[in-house]
């Protein structure tokens, strides 16, 4: 779902095996996708050369769902994704919603061959997309000449869902926008201004009219308060005629539903911009420091050349000369440690100890 | 306008930091073997001199509180809008994360600031006192000028994202 490839990877990963194989072969995998989308691929090497493949996905709009499956509208746009490869089994297996026969020996070995694996890939897209388009194509539909313009609520993420209201002349898709963090919140109203000033731009007069606000839309009055309870606000886009005509349609579709997903990538990869132009700045920050300290050097270095005994004395700070001590220490430890007793060691921490000399430097936590 | 009160505002710092930074080694009068920075401790009112306030306006200020052995700056980052507001607590936070990096950069910034600075005695004789103050009045000014990019580079970043997302209608 939080996907902008319409095709399954793992899917289209077994199909491309399949299709590569030169012998038939026995695959009986099952697939979780997103949490919720099931796929169950079924193909045997002795028997007849098909492959099954089975679908269980949540649906947008529930009440689309019917008793006997998908809705009609569906079944036709899944019928239209390979005629001639694939074939819609009546009833489908227990537990999917729908069940294709793919008759993969009739898949070309070319560039055709692989356009029709990744179409066949994104059968979960497809079935997602045709109930919203089906919605789209429906402008004049009884609800909106009767005047009831009741929103739709469309889940096409468990946590994230978005209301469709017909209207006439246009439909309104509002997508109230919930992020975990204030950093997000407000990343994203930034874009959301951002898409509203372009969306009101000459150049963008012909793409879908944009309007966020930080309050519910008067369309969602009525809704329950958890589905308006929002920290991100509500955006809204005006789909007109023009936005769903010819292959515009599936445009228009596919960028409704991964809005949602578009918005979070967008945060996620301003926050990682920032934080790599912090890190950057760090460097910077600290050379200018680090120059400070080692110009110092340099120049203590310079006014020592007098006489070589003096020199050594002025390079030579209480810190430096105590960490100098601290080395002598070490070495005289690592005399003595050479040999080895068995028992000695307690014996040692005991009473042989070194008393640790606190740093002049060092100072104590502070509350 | 603007860079002419910031020059100014960043001059009085300079001038009172200059003022200020005379420290001296000063073991601690409560604790034997102790050596602790007095602006930290407070414990002895007769090493701690007056604590200046230098403020640009009510956003922006800069607070700077000396004593015998240590000096104690924190600084206020003005935050025009809510952007503003967490870029800088980010990228302060960011800073304060990694104040060893820094040596002079405290890990907790004093209450009612963004960012402190604690400057000792071992730190004059460490680095020179100009190049220390060169290095805190070009801090301040490195971060109002990295926070005004990275809220338009955020902008931009929005603004383009925006574009492509509304090309797709067309």
């Amino acid at each position: 779902m939080a996907c902008f490839e319409r095709e399954s990877p793992a899917l289209k990963e077994i199909l491309m095996k399949l299709y590569r194989a030169e012998k038939p072969m026995e695959v009986d995998h099952h697939l979780h996708e997103f949490g919720a989308v099931e796929y169950h691929v079924q193909a045997s090497a002795s028997g007849p050369p098909y492959i099954y493949l089975s679908i269980s996905t949540p649906l947008l709009y529930q009440e689309s769902m019917l008793s006997s499956g998908l809705p009609r509208y569906t079944l036709e746009m899944v019928k239209r994704i390979c005629p001639d490869v694939a074939e819609i089994i009546e009833p489908p297996k227990e537990r999917y919603q729908l069940t294709l026969r793919l008759d993969y020996w009739r898949i070309p070995h070319n560039k055709d061959g692989l356009k029709m694996i990744a179409s066949i890939s994104s059968i979960q897209g497809v079935i997602l997309s045709s109930q919203l388009k089906d919605m789209l194509m429906n402008v004049n539909s009884l609800e909106v000449s009767q005047g009831m313009y009741r929103p739709i609520k469309l889940i096409y993420h468990p946590r994230e869902p978005f209301f469709v209201i017909k209207q006439p002349e246009k439909i309104t898709a509002v997508f109230p926008m919930r992020f975990k963090e204030a950093t997000d919140v407000i990343i994203a109203t930034a874009f959301f201004q951002e898409l509203m000033d372009m969306g009101s731009s000459k150049a963008f007069a012909k793409a879908p009219h944009c309007i966020w606000s930080p309050i519910p839309p008067p369309e969602l009055r009525g809704e329950p308060i958890e589905d308006l309870s929002t920290n991100g606000g509500f955006v809204s886009f005006d789909i007109t005629a023009r936005h769903v005509e010819g292959k515009r349609l599936d445009k228009t579709v596919w960028n409704l539903l991964n809005f949602y997903a578009f918005v979070k990538y967008h945060v996620k990869s301003t926050r990682g911009f920032i934080q790599r132009r912090m890190r950057m700045r760090l460097d910077a920050l600290v050379e200018v420091l680090h120059k400070a300290g080692i110009e110092d050097e340099h120049q203590t270095g310079k006014k020592g050349r007098g006489s070589k005994g003096k020199r050594k004395l002025l390079t030579f700070s209480k810190s430096k000369l105590l960490k100098k001590r601290y080395n002598f220490i070490d070495k005289i430890k690592r005399i003595r440690y050479r040999i080895k007793i068995h028992w000695f060691s307690r014996f040692r921490k005991r009473w042989l100890s070194f008393p640790r000399f606190s740093s002049l430097k060092s100072y104590e936590r502070l509350n | 306008m603007a860079a002419n009160t910031l020059r100014l505002y960043l001059t009085c710092i300079r001038n009172t930091l200059e003022a200020a930074m005379c420290l001296q080694n000063f073991p601690c009068q409560e604790v034997e073997r102790h050596n602790k920075p007095e602006v930290e401790l407070k414990t002895s009112p007769e090493l701690l001199l007056n604590s200046v306030i230098i403020c640009r306006n009510e956003a922006e200020r800069c607070l700077i509180e000396t004593s015998i052995n240590s000096l104690r700056i924190s600084l206020k980052v003005k935050q025009a809008d809510e952007l503003e507001n967490i870029l800088t607590k980010k990228f302060l936070r960011f800073l304060s994360m990694r104040a060893e990096a820094f040596q002079v950069l405290r890990r907790k910034p004093v209450q009612g600031y963004d960012i402190s600075f604690l400057v000792t005695n071992y730190h004059c004789e460490e680095m020179q006192k100009h190049k220390l103050i060169d290095f805190i009045v070009q801090f301040m000014e490195d971060i109002d000028k990295e926070i005004s990019e990275l809220k338009l580079s955020v902008n931009t970043r929005g603004r383009l994202v925006a574009t492509e997302f509304l090309k797709q209608f067309i």
